[in-house]
């Protein structure tokens, strides 16, 4: 295998050379050209970049728009700025050249970041989203991906309002089980937009959708590529820009019973079972949503300072974003920095992409799967317990047996006997350098560091927060980590025009190696200080130590090769094919070629088609294959867990045990997407209205993911990776755009987005059917996840009809019902109710989603919204599931009607304490449809007119408001029908998710 | 011509720097051995079969829900929890059968316990040892408690996969019926009796002995009715050569921290609390016991289970010689009665609970704290001499010796400060049946609340007609649930029958 390698990258290295030997070298004389730009009406337009056509030889115009530039009478050069047109203008023989550019409300010339290159959109031949980047600064959100919501298609994030909560993105739905998240890169160095990133440095933001797109990325690119680019200075006097917003912020309520009904429903439920009641304490009323939930406050302030000459850039920000959450005890803070600059000396240019950041993060701790989270605590906590209460230990309030029989955990303890935090430091940067020894060649070296350090830190006071818990000292948990990638990557690219042919070749190497380390320490039974009452929190103090560490490691080695090919801007191909070899594999599966091509047809550039309304038309296919190892460090290998150990002896004295726990797959190899796109570009009425549309088939092969297998084997640790599954995504996909300017002051600008996706697993691997999880299954030949419970059919009326209930043979099927209890269907008609009654009775895959944006400007004045909606989707009403049920003791829903003999005229089946007849979990009485339309963002802004900024010597200044998250139209009786469930299998699943918040946004911003 | 030069320079040391690279790809991980590095040395094998005795500290063996799968499910025992499918699980309402903590775990577990014996099994024979002895040892300690695990295992669901070698992830093992597992067991334990010491040396306590492997034979035996055979492995421990066990005279130090490994315990789980980690396979595992905590009253422990309160009046049937109380009665529950009859709170409080319950005593450790949690290091005797004695009065009993079985009943009651059984209760005679139905009650009073009970049940035919099942249902309600031909042994996980094609549910699930 090695071999073989060695011999493809010496291949390659001859033709580079070769290209070299064909080229000659030509030498012509230079003669200085200047000029003006303007609009048409003759305004100067300031800063246009004026660029050599085929070379990297350019500069900018100034404030006024006057350019000079040395150039040869053959060359043409190209005018662009953001807004106008791009135009061409072949020298020749005239000194001045003066340009009028055309503004381009959409342009189509825009240059999009395609991966190691840049591509114009309309030489595109693949799947590529481009994303504006004052759409993603309007909003106010802590992560990028959540500011992604709705603007493009094929692009799916469910935030969470959690301070710190980092939102869940799908690029064309599921393709793997493993981690659904894109990549990530940020100028070009690998990585992940986490909420350590500030999204007010961005400039642009692509998302490569297709496999042809992202091949180039080759592995981790299966989910999708994001790709950032962060503000540059532009040439110019030094431009400082502030801004500051402020946000107010609120969480949904449930609509929960008051202190009086909660009585009179648990009383019923009580005597329904024939229990003596509870001796509820009526003296208290507890409002446990006001004591937990409060209002939050976000702000986000940022400074920053760019400019440049002719030869070098430079932009520099400083940032701080703190966010009070909703919920007591939780915040978030970040500061962070980033200085990019860059230089330019003859063939020569380097530059530089710096952050650093440190964030903070205090969470509620959540000791237990179902205590610790305020969503469901609130509603399991009865109205009738106080908050405080000093004969607990800990002088906190909970269930007490008989009096308010409930395990609910009281969050106003957990929130003070609970300390929590999470910090971060983090580097993010990279060192480039380009050479241009030629015109038609670059080569550039690009090295990528990323460090954070985490910090985490853990404290337990002694106390109590939940019936019957039992005794834990106080103890203090720490952990110091430090994670870091490096990213070294060598690449070639060769650029030429040809007549009619235009020829770019791109081959390099990339390495990237990841490591995490760790250390961490406990000790119990913590001091505290007499005079503060505070425990001494350092590892120092306390007993029963016990310390652990650990360090992960990866490496990625890849080749890639990459031809773009234009005939005469109407036919279009592009050729990727990466190699990539991962530490993750066993020896003979660790390399693996990934190929992708495709091709696009500029059907109105064809001397045929003469459709004047038609500015573009353009037609793509593409096939590409990706491969992905997204899998732990060392998964294909089984180890000896030490952990263990066992007391022997009269004097009980513990011995050391080893042995291996979890079994592990030696044949793992790299998991394979292979995806088709079929897509249309459509621009008409001079790129008034634009239309992309897209069709794709996406299936991922050798998925690799940790299918439960059999109990009997004895597995634990997590179930091993095998290449267990195939996937298969389709989808339809479009955007439509329709920008207009009606004057010189009204202009208004429409798009909507579409995506539609069916997913499908093709099969299941290890010989498996399905795979249950939790009330869902997953089948071959069906989606992941769908629904897989026992359905439910009205409630018994009377005795005759329980009796009446029987099968085909005549058996009663319920014969221990009771009038007001739930029937149940007996599916498989065997007279009674189990779980081979279970049928799929519902997805939790929306049909479709769209995102609608709708903004207009009338002369300083702008408005904007942005709507976002899904529909189609069943899901599971955690909440309900649990104030419905009755059969355990916790608050209820306001204003329900339950069964009784003199209300039988309701859905709700009679309430009884004790017995999960009507309650059972597993039944479709907790389903609900899921659809919603959402107001994600509505905003207006003024701008104070220049004439008015000009005496105060300002260059702009913004005032705005805008509202987040403040219409949800929906049926669903939750919070929120846009939540996040991390389980792939349970992803409809709403069991105490974060609610998105309602944000009311004030901003200022000013340049000068 | 110099750019060239420079250029082919550049790409040169390129191509260099990426070929060195190559090499990074190979990645060892820091963290762990590999299961390829293990199982080199006689120390390997020492871990490696110590592995198997951690498995006692999982959740779903002895350390907890293996008391809900026997005392609460026996009519010793059951659940108030509000964790309502907790508690339906012990008490035959069997909806899910994937419910983890009612099934599903303690499966997984048991089949933990065999994957780490096979390993041994598998691996320690290529071990090079100087001490034979040792080796033989281990291998035997490997055999002993592969077997201890079929036991419980056939005990619970009767019909298992059988599975002897390491564990694959693709294994789909085979179903067998509950006797060739029972079989399997017997198998191993003759071997390991060969093997095993009589006694071990004081820092060793803890590892099986003879005694004991002759112990879990009796107890199959006589699952199975094999009376003669259960008898001759009884004769080890009572009359032959591994006879050396004897009654503590504090009835109490059966159940403390402060007698481990007396003179009457043939084999005991060793609980310590020395390490605070959870019962996962995390750093600083624990090896303690959480029986106390769940089943401590109300307002102390998560009260999941308690006893019901005919034992109350089974030991109230008979007073001693002195004309005292049963003194075990003191030390097998909390009751209402408690401190007027032995002056005894209930973890310091006075009673606060419903008039006709009980918790379960045994292992609790209010005679030095008012709290319980995680961490119990008190041994679980898990047999003891006491078992032994009254399964040799059964034996003899079965086998028409009943005039001999008076006498190991008696040493029993003795300790106690009972009279003799003859005494009390002359109408038995020589009836096998009604000294059987008395052993039953002895049986009770001394061992209520340790896990043999639904064994017994099982073996005394007790769950197998309706008559009797009726009869259990009047002490313990919860059997009315229960159905004859179905409910003596748990429905198998879902998942295990519907992802393994070689096994099978219980055709009455």
């Amino acid at each position: 295998m090695r071999t073989i390698l060695h011999f493809n990258s010496m291949f390659k290295f001859l033709l580079i050379l070769l290209v070299f030997c064909t080229q000659g070298i030509f030498a012509q004389s230079t003669t200085e050209v200047t000029g003006r730009i303007t609009t048409p009406d003759g305004e100067p337009i300031p800063f246009v970049n004026v660029v050599v056509k085929g070379t990297n030889q350019g500069t900018s115009a100034d404030i006024d728009g006057n350019f000079s530039i040395a150039v040869k009478s053959t060359d043409t050069l190209v005018f662009s700025y953001i807004g106008y047109a791009t135009t061409e203008i072949i020298v020749g023989d005239k000194p001045v050249v003066n340009v009028q550019l055309k503004e381009d409300i959409a342009t189509l010339d825009e240059i999009v970041v395609v991966g190691y290159g840049t591509q114009q959109k309309k030489d595109l031949t693949s799947a590529i989203a481009i994303v504006n980047s004052d759409q993603i600064q309007k909003r106010q959100t802590t992560t990028v991906a959540e500011s992604l919501q709705g603007l493009a298609s094929g692009v799916t994030v469910r935030g969470g309002g959690q301070p710190g909560q980092e939102a869940r993105i799908e690029i064309r739905g599921l393709k793997n089980l493993q981690n659904a998240n894109p990549l990530y890169v940020i100028d070009g160095l690998v990585t992940t937009a986490n909420r350590d990133f500030n999204p007010n440095d961005i400039e642009s933001i692509q998302i490569l959708k297709d496999a042809a797109a992202a091949a180039i990325y080759g592995s981790r690119a299966a989910n999708g590529v994001v790709i950032i680019t962060t503000k540059k200075g532009k040439n110019g006097p030094l431009k400082i820009n502030i801004s500051s917003k402020i946000s107010f912020t609120d969480v949904p309520r449930y609509d929960l019973a008051g202190q009086e009904e909660f009585v009179r429903l648990n009383n019923m439920a009580y005597d329904n079972a024939g229990i003596a009641r509870q001796d509820l304490d009526l003296s208290v009323n507890t409002d446990w949503q006001k004591e937990v939930f409060r209002t939050g406050l976000i702000q986000d302030q940022n400074v920053s300072f760019s400019g440049g000459g002719e030869n070098s850039s430079y932009f520099m920000s400083g940032n701080y974003f703190g966010n009070k959450g909703t919920v007591i005890s939780t915040d978030f803070d970040r500061i962070s920095f980033r200085v990019n600059s860059s230089g330019k000396k003859g063939v020569f240019s380097i530059g530089e992409n710096l952050a650093f950041s440190n964030s903070k993060t205090n969470q509620i701790g959540a000791p237990e799967d179902l205590r610790g989270n305020p969503f469901i605590d609130v509603v399991r906590l009865l109205p009738t317990i106080p908050v405080y209460d000093d004969a607990n230990p800990g002088g906190y309030g909970y269930g007490k047996s008989g009096v308010a029989n409930t395990f609910a955990a009281n969050p106003v303890a957990i929130a003070n006997l609970i300390n929590q935090n999470v910090e971060n430091f983090r580097i993010r940067g990279n060192v480039w350098a380009e050479i241009d020894p030629f015109p038609f060649l670059k080569y550039r070296i690009n090295f990528g560091y990323e460090s954070s350090f985490d910090s985490y830190n853990y404290l337990r006071k002694e106390g109590s927060w939940t019936l019957n818990q039992p005794f834990e000292p106080s103890f203090t948990n720490q952990n110091k980590a430090q994670s870091q990638t490096q990213l070294l990557e060598n690449t070639l690219t060769f650029n030429k025009d040809l007549g009619k042919h235009s020829l770019t070749v791109l081959v390099g190497t990339t390495y990237q190696k990841d490591s995490y380390e760790q250390i961490n320490g406990t000790k119990r039974n913590l001091l505290i200080n007499p005079n503060t009452g505070d425990y001494f929190d350092v590892l120092d103090l306390g007993n029963q130590a016990q310390v652990g560490g650990f360090r992960n490691e990866a490496t990625l080695l890849s080749y890639l090769g990459r031809l773009e090919y234009n005939f005469d801007d109407r036919y279009l191909l592009n050729a990727v094919v990466r190699r990539d070899g991962s530490s993750r594999f066993s020896d003979a599966n660790k390399w693996s070629s990934f190929p992708s091509v495709s091709v696009g047809w500029r059907l109105s550039n064809e001397s045929f088609f003469n459709v004047e309304q038609i500015s573009d038309l353009k037609l793509r296919v593409s096939y590409g294959e990706l491969g992905s190892g997204n899998i732990g460090n060392y998964e294909y290998q089984g180890f000896i867990n030490t952990f263990g150990a066992i007391v022997l002896g009269d004097g009980q004295t513990v011995y050391p045990s080893a042995t291996q726990v979890r079994l592990a797959n030696s044949e793992l190899r790299w998991e394979t997407l292979k995806q088709t796109n079929f897509g249309v570009d459509l621009a008409m009425f001079n790129n008034k209205l634009q239309f992309t549309a897209d069709y794709f088939v996406a299936r991922t092969e050798d998925v690799l993911f940790g299918f439960p297998i059999l109990l009997s084997t004895g597995n634990d640790g997590g179930n091993p990776i095998a290449n267990a599954a195939t996937v298969e995504n389709r989808g339809f996909e479009f955007n439509l755009a329709y920008n207009q300017s009606i004057n010189k002051d009204f202009s208004f600008n429409a798009s909507v987005n579409f995506t539609s996706l069916d997913n499908e697993l093709v099969s299941l691997g290890n010989g498996l059917n399905e795979s249950i999880q939790g009330n869902t299954i997953t089948r071959a030949g069906g989606p992941v996840g769908m629904w897989y419970v026992l359905q439910t059919d009205g409630l018994f009326q009377n005795q005759t009809e329980i009796d009446s209930y029987t099968n085909s043979t005549g058996e009663v099927i319920m014969p221990g019902a009771v009038p007001g209890d739930i029937r149940f269907k007996d599916i498989n008609d065997d007279g009674q109710i189990t779980n081979e009654d279970k049928e799929v009775v519902g997805s939790p895959w929306p049909d479709f989603e769209m995102g609608l944006n709708l903004g207009f400007q009338y002369k300083d004045f702008d408005f904007s919204m942005n709507w976002i909606g899904s529909f189609g989707a069943t899901v599971y009403n955690g909440f309900r599931s649990i104030v419905d049920r009755f059969d355990d003791d916790s608050n209820y829903r306001a204003g329900i009607q339950p069964w009784t003999p003199e209300n039988p005229n309701t859905d709700f089946p009679r309430v009884v304490k004790g017995t999960t007849l009507n309650s059972r979990a597993d039944s479709d009485r907790w389903l609900e449809d899921g659809s919603f339309a959402k107001l994600k963002y509505i905003g207006i802004g003024y701008n104070i007119p220049a004439a008015t900024l000009e005496k105060v010597g300002f260059t702009k200044a913004r005032i705005s408001l805008s509202a987040q998250n403040i219409i949800t139209i929906t049926d669903y009786q939750g919070l929120d029908p846009e939540f996040s469930n991390n389980n792939i299998f349970q992803r409809g699943v709403d069991l105490g998710s974060f609610p998105n918040v309602q944000t009311y946004s004030l901003g200022v911003e000013f340049g000068f | 011509m110099k750019k060239i030069v420079f250029i082919t320079t550049v790409l040169c040391s390129l191509y260099m720097l990426v070929s060195c690279q190559e090499d990074e790809l190979d990645l060892t991980n820091p963290n762990a051995l590999t299961t390829d590095q293990f199982w080199a040395t006689p120390n390997d094998a020492e871990l490696g079969v110590n592995s198997i005795y951690a498995m006692f500290y999982k959740d779903g063996l002895w350390a907890r829900w293996m008391n809900f799968r026997l005392d609460l499910t026996s009519d010793e025992g059951f659940s108030q929890s509000p964790w309502v499918e907790l508690a339906d699980w012990t008490r035959f309402n069997y909806i899910n059968y994937n419910f983890w903590e009612g099934n599903a775990v303690t499966w997984r577990d048991t089949y933990k316990s065999i994957f780490r014996a096979n390993q041994v099994l598998a691996n320690v024979p290529n071990i090079e040892f100087t001490d034979q002895t040792r080796k033989k040892q281990i291998i035997a300690e490997a055999k002993f408690l592969r077997a201890f695990n079929y036991y419980y295992a056939a005990l619970l669901w009767e019909d298992i996969p059988l599975v002897l070698e390491p564990s694959k992830p693709d294994d789909l093992p085979q179903q067998v019926s509950e006797e060739e597992v029972l079989a399997q067991a017997e198998a191993d334990l003759n071997d390991a009796f060969a093997d095993l010491p009589l006694a071990w040396d004081a820092t060793q306590t803890g590892r099986p002995t003879k005694g004991a492997a002759k112990a879990m034979l009796a107890k199959i035996y006589m699952q199975q009715h094999k009376w003669d055979q259960a008898k001759t492995a009884l004769d080890f421990l009572v009359i032959g050569e591994g006879a050396t066990y004897s009654l503590v005279a504090n009835f109490k130090d059966n159940f403390t921290d402060l007698n481990e490994n007396n003179s009457e315990s043939v084999f005991e789980i060793q609980f310590g609390d020395q390490r605070r980690g959870g019962t996962d396979e995390g750093a600083d595992a624990s090896v303690s016991s959480t029986r106390a905590q769940f089943f401590a009253p109300r307002g102390i422990g998560w009260s999941d289970g308690q006893a019901r309160f005919w034992l109350v009046d089974a030991f109230k049937q008979e007073k001693t010689v002195d004309g005292n109380l049963d003194p075990r009665l003191e030390h097998t529950l909390f009751y209402p009665g408690l401190f007027e009859d032995f002056g005894d709170k209930t973890y310091g409080r006075d009673w606060e609970w419903g008039a006709d319950e009980a918790w379960f005593r045994k292992g609790a450790r209010d005679y030095y704290r008012d709290n319980e949690d995680y961490y119990s290091q008190v041994n679980y005797r898990l047999i003891r001499y006491a078992d032994i004695l009254l399964r040799y009065a059964e034996v003899l009993n079965e086998l028409g010796m009943t005039t001999q079985a008076y006498q190991y009943v008696d040493m029993v009651r003795a300790r106690s400060n009972m009279a003799p059984l003859a005494q009390t209760h002359p109408e038995i005679g020589n009836n096998p049946d009604l000294f059987l139905n008395r052993l039953k009650i002895e049986r009770v009073l001394e061992l209520a609340g340790e896990n043999v009970r639904w064994a017994d049940l099982k073996r005394w035919g007790d769950l197998d007609s309706q008559a009797a099942v009726d009869e259990i249902a009047e002490r313990d309600p919860d059997f009315k649930n229960f159905k004859v031909g179905k409910n003596q042994r748990l429905p198998i996980p879902q998942v295990e029958v519907e992802n393994n094609p070689n096994l099978s549910q219980h055709a009455e699930y």
